[in-house]
Parts: structure tokens; sequence; C-alpha cells
């Protein structure tokens, strides 16, 4: 962790998400234990750490769709009641049920149900949005498909649309890669490059160790505990991932 | 023809069918939304819980007075939901056995209430009991309009949070994260089930009343692709289910006009089951049958190149 990082004020505007003494545990058991993170703006960061490290719990905390024990949460400085609209969440493709009656083009254009506000209706210029997000992922051909008879990887990008959609400055993605090929993963991390060009800063659960170091610049190894986090290249190191994984490291 | 025509002269069927089809309406609509929400026994929960309310309602009143039965039918159907609410959030128990819980121990409570009210032999009480399977023939006008009153309300709450109960039902943890009051729509998407289920009480009765819910939208589900259309065909579905069934009860002597249309829904549910395009059993066997039969001609004459042409939508992976 850098020097600059030590100086941290309780409202640190200058970080994209900054985290304090969060602590959250699933009845007695400690799933998440005196974490601090910081993620500065404009990066593209990687959470990684072994199944059961708390990845997604970290995620679903900070934007408090889990009430931690303890902690506190800033993102760009303010709490994350305030900051709603400039935040985008995917989460993991397997949280939903894909029989749900409905077209991709008609999920992505749920991203923009926040911004419409109550008791209005999506209007062309919404579904435009969306079929622009969906050109994006390389999906506008299957807009109108039905979302079950997709594949694992469509809908997941489906998913990635409808965060993209709603054109916010952070983007917090779990498990976008989770079970697609190669050539999807590509799509998807090299799309998630460009939107950290455009100056999008992005917190993306990750689980694949072996391209870890292609696609992203930043990294927050977790297991329980916060383990290392910083820029890439100064702590994706053999002692960091044995001290995250244990002895199952299998890079 | 002419029996139709003297059975839709009654004035008693008239209201039993109108009652039937406007029921059957209301339900389905709102069964999308739990069957969606996976939430199906939620319906079957309220309306069982809604005995004990009856009862509740019969000895604050002291008399068969069915504004106050429904009142006390919807004060322990919420309370129930609570008690849900309660149970999946302070212990370990998932919704399905919490449901359970709840519907066994808020049915027992109406039960034991049931027989208490019985015994004490008041004029009247052997009225309470056609709540447990309904009894559409004492439906009044009052009871009609009552029922329309609840109908407009439950179309508007849906009509005007329509986009919010989407995506409510579809992924509540974005809408969350999105900051909807996720809970207060779950909470107001409970309650006008709760309303439904009390306004079909005395049609159905509390045991049936949950195949009023579920049926509509599981066959809807098979034949649309949108939550809109599954929505209004749900509502249709239900209507004619109600309104059929309430009239083929009427022709027999002493058929009860909730387990008929019980029925009619459930055989409407079998053929959706069965037959819908791209969902029905039998539409995707026949569907695999055919393209077997076209891969196995296309590789005989060696055209291989075809085969990515041969339609395989609707086939699930």
């Amino acid at each position: 962790m850098g020097a600059n990082l030590e100086q941290v004020t309780t409202h640190e505007p200058g970080l994209a998400l900054h985290v304090e003494d969060l602590t959250v545990t699933y009845g007695q058991a400690p799933v998440l234990w005196d974490i601090d993170v910081d993620v500065p703006p404009g990066v593209m960061a990687a959470v990684i750490g072994p199944n059961g490290a708390g990845k997604s719990t970290l995620l679903k905390s900070v934007l408090g769709l889990l009430r931690p024990v303890a902690g506190h949460v800033r993102f760009f400085g303010r709490p994350v009641k305030e900051m709603r609209r400039q935040i985008a969440y995917a989460p993991q493709r397997h949280s939903v049920d894909w029989d749900f009656p409905t077209t991709a083009v008609d999920v992505v254009e749920m991203g923009l149900y926040g911004e419409i506000g109550w008791f209005r209706r999506p209007g062309r210029d919404h579904r435009a949005r969306a079929m622009a997000a969906l050109n994006e992922v390389e999906m506008a051909d299957l807009a109108h498909r039905q979302i079950s008879e997709l594949s694992g990887g469509q809908q997941q990008r489906v998913f990635i649309a409808r965060s993209l959609v709603q054109d916010a400055p952070l983007m917090i993605l779990d498990e976008p890669t989770a079970g697609v090929d190669i050539t999807t993963e590509g799509i998807i991390l090299d799309l998630l490059k460009r939107l950290r060009d455009r100056g999008k800063t992005l917190i993306v659960v990750h689980h694949d160790l072996t391209n870890v170091e292609a696609h992203f610049d930043w990294l927050i190894m977790v297991n329980v505990q916060v383990v290392a986090q910083g820029p890439l290249k100064s702590v994706f190191t053999e002692d960091n991932l044995r001290a995250t994984y244990g002895r199952r490291l299998t890079p | 023809m002419s029996l139709l025509a003297e059975l839709l002269g009654s004035r008693v069927v008239q209201l039993v069918v109108i009652g039937a089809a406007l029921l059957g309406a209301i339900s389905g609509v709102l069964g999308s939304f739990a069957v969606l929400r996976q939430q199906s026994l939620l319906g079957d929960t309220l309306s069982h819980a809604a005995l004990p309310g009856v009862c509740l309602g019969f000895l604050i009143a002291g008399d068969r007075h069915l504004g106050l039965l429904l009142a006390g039918a919807l004060v322990t159907g919420g309370l129930a939901a609570g008690t849900v609410l309660v149970i999946t959030r302070c212990t370990r128990l998932k919704t399905d056995a919490a449901l359970g819980i709840a519907l066994s121990v808020y049915f027992a409570i109406g039960t034991v209430l049931l027989t208490v009210i019985q015994s004490r032999g008041d004029a009247g009480a052997a009225g309470l009991s056609t709540f447990l399977f309904g009894q559409a023939a004492a439906i009044t006008r009052g009871d009609i309009q009552l029922m329309a009153v609840a109908g407009v309300l439950i179309a508007a709450v849906v009509l005007l949070l329509w986009k919010e109960f989407k995506l409510v039902t579809f992924d509540p943890e974005s809408a969350r994260a999105a900051g909807l009051p996720v809970m207060a729509l779950q909470s107001a998407l409970t309650l006008i089930v709760a309303v439904a289920v009390v306004v079909g009480l005395q049609l159905v009765g509390v045991i049936l009343m949950v195949a009023m819910l579920i049926a509509p939208a599981a066959a809807a589900r098979q034949w649309v692709g949108s939550l809109a259309g599954m929505v209004v065909l749900a509502g249709c579905l239900g209507a004619l289910a109600g309104g059929s069934g309430a009239l083929i009860s009427a022709t027999g002597r002493g058929l009860a006009t909730g387990p008929v249309v019980v029925l009619l829904i459930s055989a409407i549910v079998l053929v959706s089951l069965a037959l819908a395009p791209g969902r029905g059993v039998i539409w995707r066997w026949r569907a695999r049958r055919r393209l077997s039969r076209t891969l196995t001609r296309e590789s005989r004459s060696s055209a291989d190149l075809r085969r990515r042409h041969v339609p395989v939508r609707g086939l699930k992976r």
C-alpha cells in the first residue's frame, strides 16, 4: 500500500471507493474482517480471492445490499445513498431467473428504470440507448430474443449492457466472465478496458488468475481480510498470491 | 342454447358469473407476479391465514358482517406475511419452510376459532364454514361492487408501479442497488395479493384460492414472451375460467362453484403445458423429432453444411 493511502481521512473525495474497517458476518462466522479498501478513479480493479473469500460480499456490502456489522463506505467522498445514480452494478448471472418472460433489450432497458423515475414509462430514446449498449457488447442482433434462449455468455453480456446503459462513472461487476468461453471473455474484457480508457472506474470480481495481469491495472486480493491491494504490477506477486490462496495456488 | 339463456336470465347466476370472472381476472394479474417471484405458495399462506381473521371478525361483530369478516381476513393475512418475513430474516429457515409454518399455524388457529364459534351455536355461525370452500350462491350485489372497486384499485396500483414491480420481480438485488425501496415494493405486492385473496374467499374459499393465483399465470407464461403479455393473458384466462366455471356449476344441482372453476383453470394449465409453441412438452417433443428426421435425411445426402439452416429455436439447451 502506498504512503499516500495511509493519510486517508474519513471523507476521501479523491477516491472512487473508500472502505474503512468493514466487517460483515453471516450469523457468527466472519465473511469479511476489518477490511480497508481504496480504489482510485480511472482504474480497472480486479477483486480476486478463493471461493468463499468474501468477494461478492464485499461488493454487496459496499453497495448497501448487505448490512455490515461495522464499517464505513464512501464513493467519491459521499455515502452510497447519494451516489446510486453514479454507480452501475451487475450482479452474478445466477442471481436471477432467466426464464423471466422478456427480451434482451428489455432487460438492458431495466438499467434505466432508476433514472426514469417513479410512475414514468421508458420512451423511445431509452430504447435507443438500450440498443446502443447492446451494440457495444456485440449483441445487437439478439436484442429481441427471449432471455431464456440466450447462452450463458450472452446472458452475461446482457447484464454488462444493462450496467453500461446507465453511463455511470463507476461500474461494479460481479464475475462478468464466469462460465463464458474464451472468445466472449475477450470481448467482455476488451470492452471493460475501453470503458476504463474513457475514464470510467471499474471494480470487477475476477476468478481467472491467468489473465489478470493482461487486463487489469489494479488489484484487491481478498481472503476474509484484504491480503494486498494496489497497482497490479507491485501487488501481483507470488508471496501475495500464496497468502491469498493458501497452498492451493494454481495460476 | 335456451338453457344458457335461461341461466343468464337468472339474477343469482348473473352475479356469480360476474363475480367469478372478476376474481379470475384479479387473481390472474397478481398471480403472474407471485409466480415469477417464485412465491406461488405465498398466496396459499395468505388465504389459509385469512380463516382466523374471518372468525375474529365474526367474534367482534357478533354476526356475519361481511366488511368486518374481510377486514379481519386482511389483518391476519398481513400478520402471516409478517411472520414469514420475520422467520426468514431471523432464523436460518428458508422461505418455503417459513411459508409452510405460517400457513399451518394460522390455519390451525382459524380452525380452533371456527369450532369454538360453532360449539357456541350462535345463529349465523354455521355460515362461517363456507369460507373453507366458498359459497358462490351467497354472493350479493354489494359483494360484486366490492370486488369491482378492489379490482380497479389493484389495476391502478399495478399500472402506476409497473416498471418498479417488474424490476423487483426480475432482479430485486439490482433494484436495491438502483435505490428502489425494494422492501416496500415487495410488501405492496404481497398486500395486494392479500386483498385479492380476501376478495376471493367468498367464492372459492381459503383452501382452493391458491389455484386462482397460480394457475392462470402458469398457463399464460406458456404462450407469451413478455411480462405485459403474461399479465393480460393470465387475467383473461382467469376471467374465462371463472365465468364459465360459474356457468357450468349453475347447470348442475349442488355443483360447488369454486372447485369447478379451479378444475377448469387447471385444464387450461394442462393444455398450455402440453401444447404451447416453444415451451409445451408435446410441442418440444415434436420439434425434436422433426429436427432429428431432417438431420438424418440431410447427412445421408451429404449436404452437411445445410445442417446449420435447420431451425432449432424453441428447443431448449
